[in-house]
């Protein structure tokens, strides 16, 4: 029964044109990731050039070249940010959608005379919504090597391994919003103030929280490149145990470790950071469980 | 009064009301003013122990007999940046909302029909909200400047001063076009579509665009963000090894700035940024320099206010009294 009902949310979200508008969404923003990421080398390699010649011009040796200083999976450190900014706003959007149809058009009455238990019917929405954002992951990936391909003109096997590690986590931490956005559509009787709630969530995980333990500014957030900020206040000494739970600083250092660009600490470092993630999936599955049982589905929600 | 602009104030403030009683609102103004509150809470508590050392340091350096005495590098209104960065992500949501709710509001409650049957213009119905909007946004960005002056005066130790007061308000009527421009938004694109919720959808997908992805692109182009630390040190070059090399990159730099420039959030930043003092290079200068340097982002931001208020009123003046949409 759970898989009938994530076949049919599937086909949903294709007759709604959500699965081709998110995964053309993702693989545009993959392929700009890629872009940028060679019209970084580009510049790179033009400002080298360049310092070289005026370095020799004034009789000083030729500086380090840079690329020693870059790892080869650094071209993608822009879906570090995307994921978070676009990716997650796509899989709230599609968790939303999962549950918020259902009660605005009472076919979850209908549904419910039928053979199948709530949570049967939850586990089967969360199933489509977490294949539908592991194929958007995997094609993702698939743009990902061919970007590297093309600019680095090799790709070694570890590093395709680190790229599906990246991936995976990506996925892990999408599914998160995507259980978010399924919540707040059961929390909320309003169509609008579900989604928006959902938004606010979002709002404060990749904005509000990293400022409140990191000291992150909201535009920070924004780069891939972040220069460390002055924590020393006994603010920031307080605010920074509650870091581990800041699940978008999770993901990031994780994916730094991964891809290569952040410093490489251990694997028990790196597993712990993942936990915050897991959990989170893992409370917000529980939650959805726990409120379907309890939602009247005899109450469509309206859309103001 | 003429009669038009008693029923222009009059739908102004049914705006206003119907605005306070949302719920979604609520929720998002929450999130922006404590994020603000905290953000100025941090910067001003760094702040007063900076002032405090600085003090020591002049107050020492006279005690010696120096005459000349290092003038103080801080900037008191640059602690407004986080509210300044918070309004410009959470207060376009909020912005997009509001147009959403107002246009929504109508449909769903069918009134849209009643107000019609008036002799209610579309312009004046588009003139009245867009008033009660404003009106809206005018107690908020100003709730949270008196928040943040109070926060630099009773933490940081330093209260602004006149000329200060004097850019702080022009950076607020900046934030209040800037807002102004993502409600029309949020109401052209509800109103343009059958199902209001996807208008909001959309409209939410142009501030992504807008205010996140074209500024984060034209950030990770400048050449000296593209190591840890800026490539231009990694490679030992100084300022005017820095200036030299830029010189081959014109073209690329035209490029990058056009990405920017096409970001309404970009200009609002900018001009925000130079009248808080954010950007050191702009510390030195009077207001009328500032102006003018600042001119290119005052002319888009009222361009885009102007461009989407006349799309408003257009939008509403041929939106059909009979509402299409409604439960979905």
């Amino acid at each position: 029964m759970i898989t009938t009902i994530a076949s049919q949310q599937s086909q949903l979200l294709r007759r709604q044109h959500v699965t081709l508008v998110g995964l053309a969404t993702m693989l545009a923003v993959t392929a700009m990731a890629g872009i940028l990421g060679w019209s970084s080398h580009h510049t790179i390699v033009r400002v080298f050039d360049e310092a070289v010649r005026l370095q020799a011009a004034a009789g000083q040796p030729a500086p380090a070249n840079p690329f020693l200083l870059k790892p080869n999976l650094s071209l993608l450190s822009n879906m570090v940010v995307y994921i978070p900014l676009i990716g997650s706003l796509l899989a709230l959007v599609v968790g939303h959608l999962a549950l918020v149809e259902d009660q605005g058009q009472a076919t979850g009455r209908l549904l419910f005379t039928r053979q199948v238990t709530r949570s049967q019917y939850v586990l089967g929405k969360i199933l489509a919504c977490t294949r539908f954002l592991a194929v958007t992951m995997a094609a993702c990936a698939l743009v990902s090597v061919a970007a590297l391909v093309v600019v680095n003109r090799a790709l070694s096997a570890s590093d395709v391994g680190r790229l599906a590690g990246f991936y995976v986590l990506s996925w892990a931490y999408l599914t998160v919003f995507a259980l978010v956005g399924m919540l707040t559509a059961l929390l909320a009787r309003r169509r609008s103030l579900a989604l928006l709630s959902a938004m606010g969530v979002w709002l404060v995980i990749t904005f509000v929280v990293p400022q409140f333990t990191s000291g992150l500014r909201p535009t920070q957030s924004l780069n891939p490149l972040t220069e460390p900020v002055g924590t020393s206040q006994a603010f920031f000494r307080a605010t920074q145990r509650a870091q581990p739970l800041s699940i978008v600083e999770q993901y990031k250092t994780v994916s730094g470790t991964i891809l290569g660009t952040a410093p490489n600490p251990t694997t028990g470092d790196t597993l712990l950071a993942i936990v915050p993630i897991v959990s989170a999936a893992i409370l917000l599955t529980l939650l959805v469980l726990w409120k379907v049982q309890h939602h009247d589905y005899a109450r469509s929600v309206t859309d103001e | 009064m003429s009669e038009s602009s008693t029923r222009i104030l009059q739908v102004a403030r049914h705006e206003y009301r119907a605005a306070l009683r949302s719920r979604a609102l609520t929720v998002l103004l929450v999130i922006l003013v404590t994020a603000t509150a905290v953000s100025v809470f941090v910067s001003a508590t760094d702040y007063a122990s900076q002032l405090a050392e600085y003090d020591a340091y002049r107050a020492a350096a006279q005690a010696q007999g120096l005459t000349r005495i290092a003038p103080s590098p801080l900037a008191v209104l640059s602690l407004l940046r986080g509210a300044f960065e918070y309004m410009e992500i959470i207060g376009a949501i909020i912005a997009i909302t509001l147009g959403y709710l107002s246009v929504s509001r109508e449909r769903t409650n069918r009134t849209l029909p009643l107000l019609r049957s008036r002799p209610l213009t579309g312009t004046e119905l588009a003139t009245g909200s867009f008033l009660g909007a404003l009106g809206i946004f005018t107690t908020l960005i100003a709730a949270t400047a008196a928040v943040g002056v109070v926060a630099l005066g009773t933490i940081g130790h330093d209260w602004i001063s006149p000329p200060q007061t004097l850019r702080l308000t022009l950076a607020c009527v900046a934030a209040l076009l800037y807002l102004s421009a993502f409600y029309c938004l949020g109401a052209i694109a509800t109103a343009k579509v059958k199902v209001p919720a996807n208008g909001l959808l959309i409209a939410l997908g142009i501030w992504l665009l807008v205010v996140l992805i074209l500024p984060q692109i034209g950030d990770t182009l400048d050449a000296d963000n593209q190591l840890p630390g800026g490539l231009f040190q990694a490679l030992g070059l100084n300022h005017d090894g820095e200036v030299a090399v830029l010189t081959h990159f014109t073209g690329y730099e035209r490029v990058r700035t056009g990405i920017e420039e096409a970001s309404l959030a970009k200009h609002f930043e900018r001009f925000a940024f130079a009248m808080s003092d954010v950007k050191e290079r702009y510390r030195p200068y009077g207001l009328p320099w500032l102006l003018n340097e600042t001119r290119n982002d005052i002319g888009w931001l009222l361009a885009y206010a102007t461009v989407l208020f006349l799309g408003l009123r257009r939008t509403l003046t041929r939106q059909q009294p009979i509402p299409t949409g409604g439960i979905s």
